[in-house]
């Protein structure tokens, strides 16, 4: 049914009363009127050009409108309260003293949200936390108001009771099964994954040479320049449109319907230029929040992340705890290699089935391995989500894949293009799955790089350990 | 005292999602002039996406990049997409793309063939001209094409395609199958200073050599290549997140996470390597995430090359490197034989956590 | 509240204003000038660098309190009816910028060394875009963009194609 919109009679006087004076005089045209078009983008075929940009002009004149950029009449400006524990319990949250605040509209917490969980694969993710706090960047409870200050001055009034509980902060503690569930009763490694080809063990026993090493990455944030942004608008239809900086807005929209419980039909998302992604802006965040704030009161409501909230509450690049054991001949060739990958995946499962499926598939390298086992699981612990970010996975793997390669061939005494080149993959080649590879050109991109950077073997007295 | 290191690695990363379906569709419209209208639910996050969908396109119909414009990431009017995430926009969406257009012309081409006395089939497009195979000459611009199509025979050059990369489901136990349309693969290598007192690294020069299928916009990968290598120096050097004992956040803002400055970029020179991938549209697959994949690798080997200390877990900071660097000083003499290497590494190993 | 009267990109404008507003709140806010973005509000991203009084200036940092009476540049005041700035020029052609959020404030930055130092070098440039982060380019292509609008504002010709 549609919600009557509220009316509202005067802004009151709080609200940022310059508004209501007359601006300045527009400033003069601040761009040049005739539109030349760069060469590239005139030429055809189209294809191999080196086009500028449709938006690169643009984003020289400041003119790029990003969602913070957008402004509505009578829009109110949101904050979300941070828990700053890493585990506890909520036994209650009293909003009454923030609602007091004059220029305060609204204050919403996860009781309000009709179905408080999301995620692109376990729905584990609550928009605000209601009972439980997983992570310290949890949101508890998200304020409206006229402005951005007495927004942040409210969070300030709300307060929660909190039973602490004891955070679970090590991937490997988290994976042994005495330790308790993050998410109890549900286990703490909810992902899991294996890769099998061969006998590993057999290769083992006929290598000349095993060798052994563990690799470990850290947690990384994305830090795109612009923070998390989204204005969200309720209309007297029932319908609500969503400016996001979102990359993903055909999953958005669905996590909004399923999280509000309205048909997708009564949902618009629109993402304008979104300033930085890398991963971290490919799930909804506070978006049913803000609609529902933004129903509220009938007024358009804008959240901008801060930038610490970019740290504390977005998604970050899994750690990886990764251990390698590979069998070589003498020359260097590759007999078996088994690999076990521990994923630190944080408070909430977010991407982590993709991530931990490309770092186990892809963590043998591109090489020709025809004995295999890699098995990979990722975990929960206390600390901040971690989920999709460029690379997958694949960047950690790789750092061990290659520190280990380079292991090998310096104990072998073999140049490290050299063992790359005897072990890559060719056209044709079987991957880890056994997928017929087509178009690899991996060898083709070794000795290119090998020849623009000038690589000329070890042991011409630059690359033996001793410096130039 | 400096000392210089040079390390490779190489890579290859998949375009896609892993097996589960990640489709993109969309929507070609072709202006009464030539001009035409791309519709598409995937979202510009910087990549460049929209102007290589453009490209596509634009290629697709014989017209230029410009001649396209592209509406994007409003789901009451584009079609659905994935999103721009597992650097499936050009492989995905750009053959959706292809396929939209391809539709659009083959309605351009019904309405030019009784125009040009040939079946829709000896047709081209080219040059923003529609014209018969091997007689160029025999020819009409594409706008007159359109707009006939419009006022005359009552047929709007639309196209709507969809494209789904072709996977097989992974077999449970084994982990068999085909997980993804097409990988591509990529070398990198670093050359570094490493101050063997205080253990700091400088890059100072990145050779990226990287497949990409069919560069579209060879100033768009470049860009690609550049931004993520710069990435990659901060996962390998500086970069983390740090938690105290209680899980709390110690460094959430850019004073105390330290990311690459413009100082802190080596010289990165990008070297496209020439593939052609039948799966793509015009050859090309994707190129977004495998920039920084192996970097922090290349920077770690170079830095072993440098000083002989093999860092085993990330960020090699200045810190991490120095203590490597004591520990190796102090177990030197034990250094001999084809097994040192690797007895050093596990040693350094403990020594840095 | 505060009155404040500033000189932004030529034209005398005045507001009234809480006196904790910044720089960057009084342009984005009060002037509807958004081309200077917010990347963190506390002086580390540069995305919000303007020039007051020719020197460039992280205006997240700057209160209100500071502005009265001074000259400020911002990202839309560089370019007038006729013509883009030179470094507009070339970021578009060398697609230096990519998702372009860090962009006025390197801009700003660069107009700011240009203006002092017509003919940087590599080093030179890479100091002067020392406080502007930028997560998408690796800063490479502002590099070449920056020179070859030196080249422009030297009255010289701009190497316009990338010398791969
Ligand atoms: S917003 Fe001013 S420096 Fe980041
Ligand atoms: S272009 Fe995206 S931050 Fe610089």
């Amino acid at each position: 049914m549609a919600e009557k919109p509220k009316v509202i009679e005067k802004p009151d006087v709080l609200e940022r009363p310059d508004i209501l004076k007359p601006q300045a005089p527009a400033p003069l045209v601040a761009f040049p009127i005739e539109v030349v078009v760069p060469e590239g983008r005139q030429q055809t075929p189209a294809v191999g050009q080196r086009a500028s940009r449709a938006d690169g002009r643009l984003h020289g004149l400041g003119q790029t409108k990003y969602i913070d950029d957008m402004y509505f009449p009578n829009m109110l400006f949101a904050k979300i309260k941070r828990a700053g524990i890493a585990s506890a319990r909520i036994k209650n949250i009293d909003t009454k003293e923030a609602e007091a605040m004059p220029g305060v509209v609204a204050v919403i917490t996860g009781r309000d949200i009709p179905c408080n969980s999301f995620g692109p694969s376990l729905k584990d993710q609550p928009v605000l936390a209601d009972t439980r706090v997983f992570h310290a960047g949890d949101g508890v409870a998200a304020v409206a108001a006229v402005s951005e200050q007495i927004a942040t001055e409210a969070l300030e009034k709300i307060k929660v009771d909190y039973e602490v509980l004891t955070p679970v902060l090590d991937p490997l503690e988290s994976l042994k099964l005495e330790t308790p569930g993050v998410h109890a009763p549900s286990a703490n490694i909810y992902g899991h994954k294996v890769i099998k080809k061969g006998d590993v063990e057999k290769a083992f026993a006929e290598s000349d040479h095993v060798f052994e090493g563990t690799f470990r990455t850290q947690m990384v944030e994305h830090v795109p320049l612009e923070p998390y942004a989204c204005i969200a608008q309720w209309d007297a239809n029932g319908r609500v449109t969503i400016y996001s900086t979102l990359g993903r807005i055909t999953l958005g929209r669905a996590d909004v319907a399923r999280t509000l419980g309205i048909p997708m039909s009564r949902i618009r998302i629109v993402a304008t230029v979104v300033g930085g992604n890398f991963g971290g802006k490919n799930e909804i965040r506070a978006e049913p929040a803000m609609a529902l704030l933004s129903k509220k009161t009938g007024r358009p409501v804008k959240c901008v992340f801060t930038r610490s909230e970019e740290f504390t509450s977005s998604t970050t690049r899994h750690p990886l705890i990764m251990d390698y054991k590979t069998g070589v001949t003498k020359q260097g060739k590759i007999l078996g290699r088994k690999i076990r990958l521990v994923l630190d995946g944080g408070a909430y499962c977010s991407w982590s089935e993709t991530t931990l499926g490309k770092a186990c598939i892809l963590s043998a390298g591109p090489y020709n391995i025809e004995n295999l086992y890699a098995e990979a699981f990722v975990v929960y612990t206390n600390k901040t989500m971690t989920g999709a970010m460029r690379g997958f996975g694949a960047p950690q793997v790789c750092f061990a894949y290659e520190s280990h390669m380079d292991d090998i061939a310096k104990a072998l005494g073999i140049d490290p293009l050299e063992i790359r080149l005897l072990n890559a993959f060719d056209e044709g080649s079987l991957s880890p799955t056994s997928q017929k590879l087509h178009s690899v050109v991996v060898k083709e991109s070794l000795l290119r790089a090998a020849k623009r950077f000038g690589w000329n073997g070890i042991g011409d007295g630059v690359g033996n350990g001793n410096g130039a | 005292m400096k000392r210089r290191g040079r390390g490779m690695a190489c890579m290859w990363y998949p375009i896609g999602f892993t097996v589960a379906a990640n489709p993109s569709a969309a929507v070609v419209k072709v202006n009464e002039d030539g001009t035409a209208t791309l519709l598409t639910g995937t979202v510009e996050t910087g990549q460049g996406s929209l102007t290589i969908l453009a490209q596509i396109t634009a290629q697709e119909l014989g017209i230029a990049t410009d001649d396209v414009h592209v509406v994007s990431a409003d789901t009451d009017a584009t079609p659905m997409d994935t999103g721009a995430i597992a650097s499936r926009t050009t492989y995905v969406t750009g053959n959706a793309a292809r396929m939209a257009a391809e539709k659009a012309k083959l309605t351009l081409f019904e309405v030019a063939a009784p125009l040009l006395g040939v079946k829709p089939t000896q047709l081209e497009a080219q040059d923003h001209k529609i014209f018969v195979k091997g007689f160029p000459q025999r020819n009409m611009h594409i706008g007159d094409v359109a707009n006939h199509a419009r006022v005359v025979s009552g047929q709007p050059p639309i196209g709507s395609a969809s494209f789904n990369p072709e996977t097989l489901a992974l077999d449970p136990e084994t982990g068999q199958g085909k997980p993804f349309g097409t990988y591509v693969y990529a070398t990198q290598i670093a050359e570094v200073d490493v101050d063997d007192e205080t253990g700091e690294v400088e890059v100072i020069r990145v050779v990226a050599s990287h497949d990409c299928g069919t560069a579209i916009n060879p100033m768009l990968v470049e860009g690609q290549v550049e931004g993520g290598v710069a990435m990659g120096v901060g996962f390998a050097l500086e970069e983390e997140m740090l938690f105290d004992a209680q899980g709390r956040h110690i460094n959430p803002n850019l004073t105390n996470y330290i990311m690459p400055t413009s100082l802190d970029t080596p010289d990165i020179e990008v070297d496209i390597v020439d593939s052609y991938d039948p799966t793509g549209p015009f050859g090309a697959k994707g190129v977004g995430e495998p920039t920084l994949v192996p970097t922090a690798a290349a920077i770690a080997n170079a830095i072993y090359d440098a000083v002989g200390v093999r860092i085993t877990s990330l960020p090699a900071t200045a810190e991490k490197v120095c203590k490597a660097l004591q520990a190796k000083r102090e177990q030197q003499p034990k250094q001999i034989g084809t097994g040192a290497a690797l007895d050093g590494a596990a040693s350094i190993n403990t020594a840095v956590q | 509240m505060v009155n404040v009267t500033l000189r932004v990109n030529g034209e005398t404008r005045s507001a009234s204003v809480p006196p904790e507003t910044t720089l960057l709140r009084l342009l984005r806010d009060q002037f509807n000038l958004t081309g200077s973005k917010l990347g963190c509000d506390v002086g580390d991203c540069g995305a919000c660098t303007v020039i007051v009084d020719g020197q460039p200036v992280n205006s997240c940092l700057m209160l209100v309190g500071q502005v009265e009476g001074r000259e400020v540049l911002t990202i839309e005041g560089l370019a007038n009816a006729d013509h883009l700035y030179p470094l507009q020029k070339l970021f578009e052609h060398f697609g230096s910028l990519q998702c372009g959020f860090c962009g006025p404030g390197v801009i700003m930055s660069a107009k700011a060394l240009l203006d002092e130092n017509p003919d940087p070098s590599t080093e030179e440039i890479r100091d002067a875009l020392g406080g502007n982060l930028c997560r998408c380019t690796g800063y490479t292509k502002m590099i070449e963009a920056i020179k070859g609008a030196s080249c422009i504002l030297r009255g010289e010709e701009a190497p316009l194609v990338k010398s791969a």
